[in-house]
Formats: C-alpha cells, structure tokens, sequence
C-alpha cells in the first residue's frame, strides 16, 4: 500500500529523518514509535507532502506520491491527521464534518449557483453520516458547538471523526489518543479496528502508550535520531535490546 | 440640490459601495484573503465599461458585462501569487497592484485620458426618462443590483463551496490534508469578488458619467475596509450596514462644513482621522463588528427520532 524507500530529509545540518525505508501492506495496522524528536512526525509530514523530502522515493497504491501537493495526495487516498489536533475556531463541529466528506456537489461558485437541486441530496447524506459517526465518537451533543471550544481530547476525537467521513484508503493518524480518557481510548482502538478489518483500510499510527500499539498493530516500527532501528511484531520489539535503549538509554 | 436629490444620491452611493463591501467581505470574511487592493476591481470595471461606451458605442448591458468579466479576470491574476505569498505578504502585493492599475489609467493616456480621465460617459435607459426621474431610476438599477448580488453571494456562501471558503480562513493546512484544492478555491473565489467589484465600478462610472485616475486612490480600499470592520464580517448583511454606515457619515461631516470653520482640505482629513477612530474603537471593543457571522446550524429533518 505505501512504501517508503531511502527516504531522507534535512532541516538545516539537522538529520530529521535517516534513509528511512518502511513499508505498509494494505489492510494492515502499522505502529509507529520512537522517543521524542525521533523523525515521526516528520516522516508524516514528508509521506503527506506537506514538507519536500530531500532524498528518497514513497510509493503509494503503486504510485510515486513525493513530489505532490498535499491535497493532491489526500485526494488519491492518504489522509492524515495532526499532532496538535486542527480545529477551526469558527467551525461547527458538524460543519467540520461535512468539509471533511468526499466528492460533494457545490465546490465551485458555478455549481454553488446551479445545481443547488443536486447539492441538497448529498448535503443530506452527508449529514447523516456525520450524525452516526459522531454518536459513535461521543460528539454528538457538541454538534453545533464550535470547534475551538472543544477541549484537547475532543479535537483529537473530531479529526479522528473527519478522516472517518472522508474514509480515505489509508489513514496516517498522528497521536490519535493522546489526551482522551482511556475508556474512551480503548473504544476508538475499537473502531478503528472494526472500520479497517470491515472495509480493509490501512493505517499507519503514531502512538506512545505501548498499550494501544500492542492491542491495534500488527507491525510496528521503532525510529531513533531519524532512523529505524527495529521492526517487528508488538511482542518481538519490546524485547528489543536496541528498542529498550533507545527508550531508557540504558547498554 | 434639493434634499430629495441629494437622498437619492445619497444612497446610490451606499448601493455601490454596498457592492464593493460585499465584495470585500467575500474574500476576507469568507476566504480569509486579506486584499488591501480591492479598489482595483471598482477601478478596472469603471474604466472597461465607460471606455467601452464611449470609444465603440457598444450596448451598455454589454458594457457593464464586459466590465465584470475583465475585472473578474483580474481577480484571478491577483490570486496567482497567493500560491507562493503568505497572507500578509499577499496583502502587500495586492496593495502594490492597485497602484499599478492606477498609475497606468493615469499615465496610458491615449486609451484611458490620462489625468483627464473618460467623459460624458453614456448612461442607459436614458432617453426613457426625464432629467428629474433618471436618478430615481439609476436608484432602482443600483438596488436591483445589490439584491441581486446579495442572493447570489448568499447562495454562494451557503453552499459547500462556501463552506470550503470559511475552512480555508479558518486552517488552510486542514483542508489541504483533507484532499481541497485551496489555490483553486482561492482563485475562483477572487473571480467571483472580482466580478462583484466590477460591476459596482461599472454603476459608479455610468452614475458620475466622469471619472479619472483621481476616484481610485487606495484610500477608497481602506474606506471599504472600515466598511467590513464596522459592519462585521462573515455575513453579507455587515457589509451592506457597514457601508450605509460610513457613507452616512461621510455624507454628514460634509454638512458639518458648512458650520464649522475648517477649509475643506481639513475637513477631508479631519473626516479620516475619525474614520481611523472608528476602526480602532471597533478592532479593539468589537472586533466581530456590529453583525456578528451567524452560527451555521443545519436541520436535521432527516432522523425522525430526534
């Protein structure tokens, strides 16, 4: 599904990411780990063109991707989320919803103006699925909030739920639970388990609690100053001697 | 000029600058374009229509059409560098290219009259009225234009389209990771405030019957700017208060004048410094203006449960 060859990016004589190669076969659930400034986020933002590589090549679908513009990119199915959480302040969270949904009516002034009768069906399945899709995320009541009154943990919930009405073919999620309460947490471990063996999506987290990344992945990866330094199982890398030094800097 | 006369051209004047406003607020309060230049749309369309009129004797609908698309076209030219400039960087270039455009009405005087500007530009329908009932009628031509753009530009922002727009403002980064084209939007957006702005430029011009590189100065951006500050942004009706508003006052301190003993030159500038006043009160104790952008709630009529 995605492959990532030699892939190397600089910001200024820092190494952020280190001949990295990796990939992600389809209808998998990938980790990603390492320990802060490690290249995770980074990698995201290279694999997502919202930063230019500096050497390398990623394959997506088969597909050359580096290079492309960042919507480009989501367009052809590989969609992300963010660390720090977007959330447009005057933006209700349905609103964010429906901007997330995929081949709308109306995205022109022309059609806007002419084709207000085509617009009104899908505006309305639209709704519908954003309506479920936010029960099922606890968001529900907060549907005509706006989106910059939310707290930390449900912006988190809200991106995750924009990806979900996009449904994408692979989804790179970056942090996803961090700052939401751990019942919540395990539910959405849930649902994206259910969604990617239902309708065999892909996806690529990053995640810090050994937790989730053990009952989600079925691979994962460890980056350390830029580079991979293991792949594995959940169970074979935390028996990793370089994995547990990376962590605790311990020989 | 009796008082009724001068009512009429009164709110002529709010019509247009109604048109400008809108316009404005379209791509700041929607778009998040901060255009610093938006008197280039009123410039180009006044000078495309009354040239057209004048030098080719054409139909004046087809005038006031052709300024739209020029200036509409000019939008688009303006929106190019927003692919490479960050806003506020942008905002400077569009200032710069407003200029521009002045300065080559003023100098290009084999097409433009230069300093001299474009006279007895024709006005339309006019052989079917009287002197005294044409002003009336221009009146009606204008608010027929302002309702007309008004529909359609709330079309327009109610739309997905629209809600594109106010994602764009909100968090570009955001819509890019979600597979949205921004420059495209960006550009069609421009199109349509360019179009807007034309056509206001084009009512302007067949109203005065004479203008000149002199009506295009980018303090007329910054009046239209203090339009939306005012007014609020984000919802078409601000716009259409905030200039209703400043042309009031415009229109009352000229009054004043005559009462008070300052020379019209320091009343020009008296009347700016208020009009900065303003601003500043509003940035800093109503910064949404005085119509605030509505909440978008949208009906779920589709569930029966809830």
């Amino acid at each position: 599904m995605l492959k990532v060859k030699n892939l190397q990016k600089n910001f200024g004589n820092l190494r952020a990411l280190d001949n990295v190669s990796l990939e992600v076969e389809g209808n998998s659930v990938v980790g990603l780990i390492g320990p802060n400034g490690s290249g995770k986020s980074t990698l995201f933002n290279v694999v997502s063109g919202f930063y230019e590589k500096d050497r390398g090549e990623i394959y997506f679908k088969g597909e050359r991707i580096d290079g492309l513009t960042p919507d480009a990119i989501a367009k052809k199915g590989l969609c992300r989320t963010f660390q720090i959480a977007k959330a447009p302040e005057k933006f209700t969270v349905l609103e964010n919803m429906l901007l997330a949904a995929e081949r709308q009516v109306g995205e022109n002034p022309f059609a806007a103006l002419f084709a207000r009768r085509r617009i009104n069906p899908v505006e309305k399945k639209n709704v519908e699925r954003a309506i479920e899709l936010l029960e099922i995320l606890q968001l529900i009541d907060l549907k005509n909030e706006y989106a910059g009154d939310l707290s930390g943990g449900q912006k988190k919930l809200l991106s995750l739920g924009r990806i979900f009405m996009r449904n994408p073919d692979m989804i790179l999620l970056d942090e996803p639970t961090a700052g939401v309460n751990p019942t919540l947490t395990m539910q959405l471990i849930k649902v994206i388990r259910e969604l990617q063996k239902k309708e065999h999506k892909s996806v690529l987290i990053i995640e810090h609690s050994m937790k989730v990344i053990s009952s989600i992945c079925d691979k994962v990866f460890v980056l350390n100053f830029g580079q991979v330094i293991a792949e594995g199982t959940p169970d074979e890398i935390q028996q990793n001697d370089k994995v547990l030094d990376a962590y605790l800097g311990c020989a | 000029m009796t008082i009724v006369n001068f009512i009429i051209y009164f709110m002529i004047m709010v019509g247009i600058y109604a048109l400008l406003s809108m316009s404005l607020n379209f791509q700041v309060g929607y778009a998040g374009l901060i255009n610093f230049g938006q008197v280039v749309f009123f410039c180009i369309g006044a000078y495309t229509s009354s040239l057209l009129a004048t030098k080719t004797g054409l139909p004046l609908l087809f005038c006031f059409l052709s300024a739209m698309i020029v200036s509409g076209f000019f939008g688009y030219v303006m929106s190019i560098p927003t692919k490479s400039l960050k806003s506020d960087y942008w905002a400077i270039a569009t200032l710069a290219a407003a200029e521009v455009i002045r300065l080559v009405a003023l100098n290009e005087g084999w097409l433009t009259g230069g300093p001299f500007g474009v006279m007895s530009i024709p006005q339309p329908l006019q052989s079917l009225f009287s002197m005294e009932n044409y002003p009336l009628f221009y009146l009606l031509l204008v608010a027929m234009c302002v309702v007309g753009v008004y529909f359609c530009l709330t079309l327009i922002t109610d739309s997905p389209f629209g809600r594109d727009l106010k994602a764009i403002r909100e968090e570009e980064d955001l819509c890019l990771s979600l597979g949205k084209n921004t420059r495209a939007l960006k550009l069609q957006a421009m199109i349509v405030a360019g179009m807007v702005g034309g056509l206001a430029g084009a009512l302007f011009a067949h109203y005065i019957t004479y203008i000149s590189p002199e009506n295009f100065w980018p303090i007329e951006t910054f009046l239209m700017w203090a339009m939306i500050i005012v007014g609020g942004r984000g919802n078409h009706a601000g716009a259409i208060l905030g200039a209703a508003l400043i042309q009031l006052f415009n229109v009352s301190t000229r009054f004043i004048g005559a009462y008070v003993a300052l020379g019209s030159d320091s009343m020009a500038s008296l009347r700016m410094i208020i009009i900065g006043l303003l601003i500043i009160i509003f940035v800093s104790y109503r910064p949404e203006g005085l119509i605030k952008e509505k909440k978008k709630v949208y009906h779920l009529r589709t569930s029966q449960e809830e």
